[in-house]
């Protein structure tokens, strides 16, 4: 159903910008349903060309989908950051069972290293305090959480060297040498409290993965892994939220998306932790339950997470070891871990798994739930 | 290394007032005439209420640090490496990104009260802050 409807005068409005008549148009569209700025808790836009979001890029399915000579039923890119590839198999299991499309081919794709762009620019007005890229945001998350909860780096360490040790067992891994808690203490600081070894890999590669009905899948040739429950929560209000570097928007979709697929957090044999930084899966372990707030340092202790750990976190080593996949190799993990083609490294009769990915400025989450 | 390189995002229209306030010497924060609800960044509409009834007051410029990095990189040749950025929770309410500036980065911690202090930088003058000692800050 359409409740509301909304617009602002149209022609030349300057000073005006795009920004001014967004509030507008919203305002009225909530006003015109009877209903509050509270009330809303989902957020579509379309952003006309003007606002430079598609400067010097064509949208990706329409560059992607001629090169591949597609001319599908249903099209689509998602702008979540590394929220993006979980949000985008998430979106094909909507479309699929909606009935609008049959087959949903997902991509992601990036090469960095060989078409390099500029990472470095913190955006609008925080760029000039110097505060540049994902490493200093997620260096002040991992401060707050040293000062609130007395959380090592140590603790920070630990998630590095499990990632390593999970890489080790995996073939197709980019770095599989293990690493020593020396090792990481020694590691360069980029930008403190997070060293080198706290940031992910930088990758050139790309994934897919397809989405289907189950009445096709049940006919093709691998084992289909379903998708039992999915969910997004998103932080935009940033700095203004006081939980922004405390809490990820995790803690609000990660308890919904279990409870859609029927699961607890007891209930995963296997989590795909999206991995951009230490600091993040520490953050996640809170967020999605397997322990409580501020408990994720001393969890992580003694290898709890590393192979043969009691809880399995990114088996095939992660963005910090295996290769920056934007979270498509998180989802493809979990497919090979519950197929049981995971190999030295399969956890032994995986049946659930749980894949996240976490984007933007701290800002977008993502989560699937998937199981045999 | 020279003070040159990319030039930094410029103001937008919506927090260009903003930055004039600061060369006056003044911190700024956005007001709601509707709900009084105080904000920054600047935006076009209130984020509490959507009221695009807005109006600008002037901040004490008292606050504390919430959380703080240490940039041992350099990223841009006009902002050397090492620097302290650090969200600072204003005495009002708005919590913004800025630096701690006026002691070594080894001496900055989570809570300490800090001061605005305008310094310019390029074409603009910048809200940073100082420790301010404890008389006078937020409770």
């Amino acid at each position: 159903m359409i409740a509301g409807v909304g617009h602002t005068a149209f022609g030349r409005l300057a000073p005006r910008t795009a920004w001014h008549l967004e509030a507008e148009a919203a305002a009225a569209a909530v006003a015109d349903a009877g209903l509050r700025p509270a009330d809303v808790d989902g957020l579509l836009t379309d952003p006309g060309p003007a606002q430079g979001i598609l400067d010097g890029i064509t949208p990706h399915f329409l560059r992607l989908g001629a090169q591949l000579g597609l001319d599908p039923d249903y099209v689509g890119s998602e702008i979540l950051g590394g929220a993006g590839s979980v949000a985008v198999v998430g979106r094909a299991a909507l479309a699929v069972e909606a009935g609008l499309c049959d087959v949903c081919l997902c991509v992601y794709g990036d090469s960095p290293l060989a078409t390099p762009r500029s990472f470095e620019y913190g955006r609008g007005d925080e760029a000039v305090f110097g505060f540049f890229g994902a490493v200093g945001l997620h260096a002040l998350a991992a401060r707050r959480h040293m000062h609130r909860y007395g959380t090592r780096p140590e603790h920070l360490g630990e998630v590095a060297i499990a990632a390593r040790a999970h890489a080790a067992r995996t073939p197709h891994a980019e770095k599989r040498r293990p690493l020593t808690m020396a090792e990481y203490l020694a590691s360069e600081p980029v930008v403190e409290p997070l060293r080198k070894l706290d940031c992910c890999l930088v990758s050139d590669g790309a994934a897919a993965v397809v989405v289907t009905t189950e009445e096709r899948a049940r006919d093709l040739r691998a084992r289909p892994v379903r998708i039992l429950g999915q969910g997004q929560a998103h932080s935009l209000s940033t700095y203004a939220s006081p939980e922004h570097f405390e809490r990820l928007p995790a803690a609000r979709c990660g308890p919904k998306t279990l409870a859609r697929a029927g699961l607890g957090p007891g209930d995963l044999d296997v989590v795909l932790l999206y991995d951009c930084f230490t600091i993040v899966v520490l953050l996640q372990l809170e967020d999605y339950g397997f322990c409580a707030a501020g408990e994720s340092g001393p969890f992580v202790a003694g290898g709890r997470i590393a192979p043969g750990g009691s809880l399995c976190v990114n088996p095939s080593g992660g963005l910090l070891a295996e290769g920056y996949g934007g979270g498509m190799l998180h989802v493809i993990e979990a497919v090979r871990q519950l197929r049981g083609e995971a190999g030295e490294r399969q956890k032994a009769d995986a049946a659930t798994a749980l894949v996240s990915g976490h984007g933007l400025g701290m800002n977008t989450h993502a989560t699937l739930v998937l199981g045999r | 290394m020279s003070a040159t390189g990319p030039a930094l995002p410029p103001p937008d229209a919506l927090t260009a007032p903003f930055w004039e306030e600061c060369r006056r010497g003044v911190l700024a924060i956005a007001a709601c005439a509707d709900c009084g609800h105080r904000f920054l960044p600047p935006g076009p509409c209130c984020p509490r209420c959507w009221s695009r009834r807005l109006a600008v007051q002037e901040a004490c410029g008292r606050g504390r640090v919430e959380t703080f990095a240490v940039y041992r990189r350099t990223y841009h040749p006009a902002l050397p490496a090492p620097y302290v950025v650090a969200l600072i929770a204003l005495d009002e309410g708005p919590r913004l990104i800025s630096n701690v500036v006026g002691c070594a980065a080894a001496e900055v911690a989570v809570g300490m009260p800090v001061a605005v202090r305008f310094e310019k930088a390029g074409d603009r003058v910048l809200p940073r802050f100082a420790p301010a000692g404890d008389q006078g800050g937020a409770s």
